[in-house]
């Protein structure tokens, strides 16, 4: 398991389009926005906003990146490898399905790694971000643990879709997980009604973690069992999914 | 420890209204190797994928190798390539074979099925950069990576052009001389003849036919001779020994004969010059047709 997980790394580290959606955009962004926004909310230091602009973004697109990197490296992935029958040669080798996935899962987890590091340290470099070392040590570990039902949600995709759409649904998800989470723009900015919805969102619950360490506090219990309930619902659709797709 | 391979006893198996195998009966003894043959659509490919348990029987039951079909995968014993199978993209040829080779119990060295596949020389070349004889060389490499005691082959050679086909056979029966036991699947009657010990001849989802190549051959009913009919006209051609009926188009005379031998030396001998003889065998199609009916 460990090899193929190894495999899984590799191939993602040579798959360009992946690396630009999933660590270039996220640090162009996190650029693009502290620079646009970042100047008045500076000035105006909105006292709602504790952790001011330059963290929250850092946080915000950390996760971001972190869920891309672990949607991308599962749902479009594993509808392509069942289109072209690997996934059928699989079932044919001593190599369970079980097996499988949990690879994927952990590989997907490793490639969110690079996209919160990456941020975190233009955030340092570009903004003078100054957290204690536990802050980082903390956000890091929780946004990374965090990816676990991102993954479990692609590896779902990657059944449910065929290999033609599953990229353009899966990117559908991000986007819309990313902007309603308030990944984008804080919720208070959102609608009412999304305002309503966001706190459902495991997107946003996810870079509420790091935002809470961020200001000091611990995680919200509220938080994170809202991101282990959805764990549980995707797990539950992906091995559904999975199963469907072994009896057709 | 029995000396059956693989058993299937009375199995069916639908998919939605069509019966896909219909109460086949199949012993193969350890040590064998047997080509599957039939049309497309006989069931050839629902009874492979029976075999290696991708889905459960409706009825009857199916034993491979003193074990349950998904458990034999699991233990490493069977290698499969099939007509369905792809591989993983991104990675080298090397590094997806070294890969397999840790999820078998005793695998080959990683050079000997290199060199065996002809695949050397691209080992560090990226799967999804591979020729198409190539692509289908790593795909047998990675069935018989972990020198598993049953080879199972669907339709092999159905994307090869004639010198992978050639080599195919080359390596698969190098593999079969080791004492493993193989099974094939194909439409072709002349690579069953040409690599089997013994052919099974399925259609409609049962077993219609099973012997060695000879048996099935002389069962199946003759051959071709074909040749460009010259002055002498065609008039005296269905006389000849052995032959069963003749057609002429344009200038092409084909007779059908049972003894393709005999009908070829009185051909020559009835005549000054034959022009593009061919003697070709019975295609699968007659072959099925004789022996069903």
């Amino acid at each position: 398991m460990v090899t193929y997980w190894r495999l899984e790394v590799l191939r993602m580290l040579r798959d360009r389009r992946f690396l630009i959606l999933m660590l270039v955009l996220p640090v162009g962004m996190y650029l693009l926005f502290t620079n646009v926004f970042g100047q008045e909310d500076r000035a105006a230091a909105r006292p709602d906003d504790v952790l001011g602009v330059d963290v929250r973004l850092m946080v915000s697109m950390a996760a971001f990146g972190a869920i891309g990197a672990a949607l991308s490296a599962t749902g479009p992935r594993i509808a392509q490898e069942r289109a072209i029958g690997w996934m059928r040669q699989l079932r044919v080798m001593p190599m369970p399905a079980r097996q499988v996935i949990i690879a994927k899962v952990l590989a997907a987890m490793t490639m969110a790694l690079p996209a919160i590091v990456l941020v975190a340290t233009t955030a340092v470099l570009a903004h003078g971000v100054r957290l204690a070392a536990w802050q980082w040590l903390a956000i890091g570990g929780m946004l990374w643990l965090g990816t676990a039902p991102f993954a479990a949600l692609g590896v779902w995709i990657g059944y449910l879709a065929d290999g033609d759409s599953a990229f353009a649904v899966m990117y559908g998800v991000y986007l819309a997980l990313s902007a309603l989470g308030g990944l984008w723009m804080p919720v208070h900015v959102l609608p009412s009604v999304l305002q309503d919805i966001a706190p459902m969102l495991p997107s946003n619950r996810f870079a509420e973690l790091g935002w809470n360490v961020a200001a000091g506090t611990g995680p919200s219990m509220l938080g994170v069992a809202v991101l282990a309930g959805w764990l549980v619902v995707f797990a539950a659709l992906a091995l559904l999914g999975y199963r469907r797709r072994i009896a057709a | 420890m029995t000396d059956i391979a693989v058993w299937f006893e009375s199995v069916t198996k639908s998919f939605g209204t069509v019966r896909a195998v219909n109460g086949l009966d199949l012993r193969i003894r350890v040590g064998e190797t047997v080509a599957l043959l039939g049309a497309n659509g006989a069931g050839k490919s629902t009874t492979v994928n029976l075999l290696l348990g991708l889905f459960p029987p409706d009825g009857g039951r199916v034993r491979v190798l003193d074990s349950a079909p998904r458990q034999a995968v699991a233990q490493g014993r069977i290698g499969a390539m099939l007509q369905e199978g792809g591989l993983m993209p991104g990675v080298t040829v090397q590094a997806l074979l070294g890969f397999a080779r840790e999820r078998y119990p005793d695998p080959l060295p990683l050079a000997e099925v290199l060199d065996q596949t002809g695949l050397t020389e691209v080992a560090d070349r990226y799967v999804d950069r591979l020729s198409g004889g190539q692509t289908q060389r790593l795909r047998f490499a990675l069935a018989i990576v972990g020198d598993p005691e049953l080879l199972v082959l669907d339709e092999p050679t159905a994307a090869m052009d004639v010198e992978s086909r050639r080599a195919f056979w080359v390596n698969m029966r190098a593999y079969a001389a080791k004492g493993r036991t193989v099974l094939f699947a194909t439409h072709y009657l002349d690579e069953a003849d040409e690599n089997a010990d013994r052919i099974v001849v399925v259609a409609e989802g049962g077993v219609v036919a099973d012997g060695t190549p000879a048996e099935i051959k002389s069962a199946a009913g003759g051959r071709s001779v074909r040749f460009t009919v010259d002055g002498s006209g065609a008039g005296d051609l269905h006389l000849l020994p052995g032959v069963t009926s003749v057609e002429v188009r344009g200038r092409t005379a084909t007779l059908h004969t049972a003894d393709a031998e005999r009908t070829v030396r009185a051909l020559f001998a009835s005549r000054d010059r034959v022009r593009d003889i061919e003697v070709t065998g019975a295609d699968l199609e007659d072959a099925v047709l004789a022996l069903t009916s």
